[in-house]
Order: structure tokens, then C-alpha cells, then sequence
């Protein structure tokens, strides 16, 4: 059985991970509108399109941060931030082709169009390769996931541990530094969220660029220290935990990274994000290593 | 004598505003029947000025409570899945009502010909229509009372 998915794996294409809803706004319409649109559907970027619909550009959470760092009025329109032109991938490319466009273009996502027509057909981000792969994994009989296995092979199958793919080396910021600062390191390590920490160093609470988003929108001042938006409680995970139920974790709570700590201890020492999952490999064991998909570290 | 907005606008109906916290809307719409005789499914917003900004409806709060990726597991019937309410409920706790209404609002006249709304409602795919006369809202029309008003006046 393995082996089977092993070969379906290898030669999954686009289509198959794809969200088939775009979400895209005239790239005439204002920032605010931009967050309120990202905010409600849950997306990371949206597509900017002009007036006859066509792609134009692509605004991302971390445009929009950019807007706010640097002041931008948020009435102004998407055309002023979005990064233009948007990357397109085709439905039937592989993943494994998709995934190396975005690797070496440094986007997290891509636009996918129909292969016949040319029409916009769909939208490709990281963590749908990390949905499509975990549906694989749930159903795999070698799964720890799956209730229904039929073997026990406990000891026969190594199993990826979160240490593995997490990213080592935590970021972190004292909750009485300003969302600017925040901003300066989220910007300069491209990464999603911050850890916030207390005097003593403890973990206290977390800062994404959703949550700075929506400071934005709600006309907060990027001079307030962090811990009055950042969200409270840390979602974390044992580092020697199981990848699958890492990404089950995430995939079920609508999280995008988990905080990775020592057992038994507090001590955070690595993050692991949506993202790390997608990068690092297919599944979650060596059960289809054959099909991973290859992906070098791109940072 | 003509069918217009006019005489099938609901003049009674409660607002909200863009700061409202999500929270107290949700709680507006719930008690909505007690107090309107009616359940709401939409509820406009405006601004400090009475202006109207947007409509808040039950589409919006529905799109935010849909987990993201429900796709993956949502088919995965021996999944276990537990405190997903809670999550749900937590998610809304730094959200205001500005954050995930619709902007886009479309109006229209006191004057408009009730078959012109029913053109637009259909069009549009709207289901409420706020009444504005210079720039401040006199009414709102529900398809249901529209749906109502036809069927009175349709001979059989």
C-alpha cells in the first residue's frame, strides 16, 4: 500500500492542492478594504485586478505591514503597495515544479491558470501542499494518525519528530517594545509572527502580521508596546512530538505555527510553521520516502 | 398608484458601527427577535456622521467562522475533533464589526419601483437593500417583505 502512494505522490499536480477560490479585489480599492477581505477569508495575499478583472499585482500581509511601518495613509490604493507582476504556475505543473518556482522567486504562493484556456483557475500557497499531503498521511495504513490502521508497525516505520523541521533559534521581544520594532525583525527574517516575551524571558504571547494588520485597520499607533495586541496563549508543542500531530494541531486550530519547547521544560527553542511542513518533505514517516518532495532549504 | 422602496422599507431596524466589537453584534442579531419581531440576517453599519459604511451580514460572520482548512478534514469522519466551538469563540475576540463587514454597500431610492429591487436584489444577489435619501438611510428592504408584498398584490 505504500508503494501505491508512493507513486501517487510522486506525480501529484497542481490541481489536486490548489484552492479553487481566488480571493481578489480592484487594485484600486484602499488598504482597509485589502485587511477586511484577508481578515474574513482567512488568506495570507490577495490578487489585485484591474477593471476588466485582469491580475495585476499581489498584496500580501507583509505588504500591508510595510504600509503601516511606513506610515502609508490606509485609504491608499492597493496599486501603491502591491508587487507586481503576480507569479503564475499551470494546473497541471507538479508540485514539485510549483514548489521550486516559489522557491527560487522567494513567494510563498503562487496563482495557478488553467492550462487549455489560460483562465484563472486557482490559487497554490504552502500550507494546501501541507493539507493535500496530511489527507495522504490520514489515510495511509503506516499512519499514527489513522484509527483504522490494520498494522501495527510501531518501531518498523521511523517517524518524522518535530525537531526534525522545525526552524531552531527563536526570535523573541520584550512585550514593553513597540510594534515597530516588531515590524523591523518580522521584516528583516521574513518571518509570519514573533514571540513575545516578559522580563524574565518567558513566553507571554505571540505578534503576527495579522495582528498588526488589524492594528492598522483599528488606527493603532505603531508606538504601543507589543503586549497590548499580541494574542495570548502561546500555542506550543513538544519538540519530540510526532510531525502529524503537530500538523493536525495546526490544521484543526487554524494556526499556522507552533512554538516549539525541551520537554518538560518552558524553554522555547525553535518554531514550526505551516510552511517548515510543506518545505521540508511529503509526508510525515519514511513510509513514502520515495515520493518526497524534494525542496532545498531556501533561506 | 406605483409600487415604491417607499412602501415596503422597514423604518424599524438597529445599526452598528465600525468599532462595535464582533461580540456585541453577535448578540445584537441573536436578540434581534425579541426586540424587531424579526430574526436579522444583515445589520447596516455606519458612521459617527449617520452615514452608512457597510453592512454586517450573516455571510460575513459566517465566512470568518469557517475553519480554514475544512477542506482537508472536514470529510475525515473518524477525525477526532475536539474544542472547535472554542476556537471559534476565541477567534472573535479582537475582531470589530469594520473588520469583516461588506463595504461595498448597494442603495437605493425612496422612489424606486418595487420590481427595479427585485431587478437589483436578483442581479446582485443581495437579499436587504438600505433606502437612502440625501446621503442618510430612511429604510431598509428585506426580500422576505418583498417576497411578502408580491404575493399580496399577485391575482390568483
Amino acid at each position: 500500500m505504500a508503494k501505491i502512494q508512493a507513486n501517487t505522490l510522486s506525480t501529484l499536480s497542481v490541481h489536486r492542492a490548489m484552492r479553487r477560490q481566488v480571493i481578489c479585489l480592484d487594485q484600486n480599492k484602499t488598504i482597509d478594504h485589502a485587511i477586511n477581505v484577508i481578515i474574513k477569508h482567512k488568506v495570507n495575499a490577495l490578487l489585485a485586478v484591474d477593471s476588466l478583472r485582469k491580475p495585476v499585482g499581489v498584496v500580501s500581509k507583509t505588504d500591508i505591514m510595510g504600509a503601516y511601518y511606513a506610515g502609508l495613509p490606509i485609504d491608499s490604493p492597493l496599486e501603491h503597495i502591491m508587487i507586481s507582476p503576480p507569479l503564475f504556475c499551470q494546473a497541471e505543473d507538479s508540485l514539485e515544479t510549483a514548489l521550486e518556482q516559489m522557491r527560487a522567486h522567494k513567494v510563498y504562493r503562487l496563482y495557478v491558470v488553467d492550462d487549455v484556456s489560460g483562465d484563472l483557475a486557482g490559487a497554490l500557497a504552502y500550507p494546501d501542499i501541507v493539507g493535500l499531503l496530511y489527507q495522504y498521511c490520514h489515510k495511509c495504513e503506516y499512519s499514527h494518525l489513522n484509527p483504522n490502521k490494520t498494522a501495527i508497525r510501531n518501531g518498523t516505520v521511523r517517524r518524522f519528530k518535530v525537531r526534525e523541521l522545525m526552524t531552531s533559534g527563536v526570535k523573541s521581544l520584550s512585550g514593553h517594545q513597540p510594534l515597530s520594532a516588531v515590524m523591523e525583525v518580522l521584516s528583516a527574517h521574513r518571518f509570519g509572527a514573533m514571540l513575545i516575551t516578559d522580563e524574565d524571558g518567558q513566553p507571554r504571547g505571540v505578534l503576527s502580521k495579522t495582528d498588526l494588520a488589524l492594528a492598522y485597520k483599528h488606527g493603532v499607533s505603531p508606538d504601543v508596546p507589543a503586549e497590548t495586541i499580541m494574542q495570548a496563549p502561546v500555542h506550543t508543542c513538544d519538540a519530540d512530538s510526532l510531525l502529524e500531530e503537530a500538523i493536525h494541531q495546526m490544521i484543526i486550530s487554524d494556526i499556522h505555527r507552533l512554538f516549539v519547547h525541551e520537554a518538560n521544560t518552558d524553554t522555547i527553542i525553535g518554531v514550526l510553521s505551516l510552511s517548515d511542513a510543506a518545505r521540508g518533505r511529503s509526508g510525515s514517516c519514511h513510509g513514502c520516502v520515495s515520493s518526497r518532495i524534494k525542496i532545498e532549504d531556501h533561506i | 398608484m406605483k409600487s415604491t422602496a417607499a412602501s415596503i422599507m422597514t423604518t424599524q431596524f438597529p445599526t452598528l458601527l465600525a468599532e462595535t466589537p464582533l461580540s456585541a453584534a453577535i448578540n445584537i442579531f441573536r436578540e434581534s427577535f425579541k426586540e424587531h419581531r424579526r430574526r436579522l440576517f444583515g445589520i447596516m453599519v455606519i458612521d459617527k456622521n449617520q452615514h452608512l459604511v457597510g453592512i454586517l451580514s450573516m455571510y460575513d460572520i459566517l465566512l470568518y467562522l469557517r475553519p480554514k482548512h475544512i477542506q482537508v478534514w472536514g470529510s475525515m469522519e473518524d477525525l477526532e475533533v475536539n474544542g472547535l466551538m472554542d476556537a471559534a469563540g476565541s477567534r472573535i475576540k479582537s475582531i470589530l464589526v469594520g473588520d469583516i463587514m461588506t463595504p461595498d454597500v448597494i442603495t437605493i431610492g425612496p422612489g424606486v419601483d418595487v420590481f427595479m429591487v427585485l431587478d437589483i436584489m436578483i442581479k446582485k444577489h443581495v437579499r436587504r437593500l438600505p433606502v437612502v435619501e440625501d446621503q442618510r438611510i430612511i429604510g431598509i428592504i428585506y426580500i422576505s417583505d418583498l417576497f411578502n408584498y408580491l404575493l399580496q398584490r399577485i391575482g390568483d
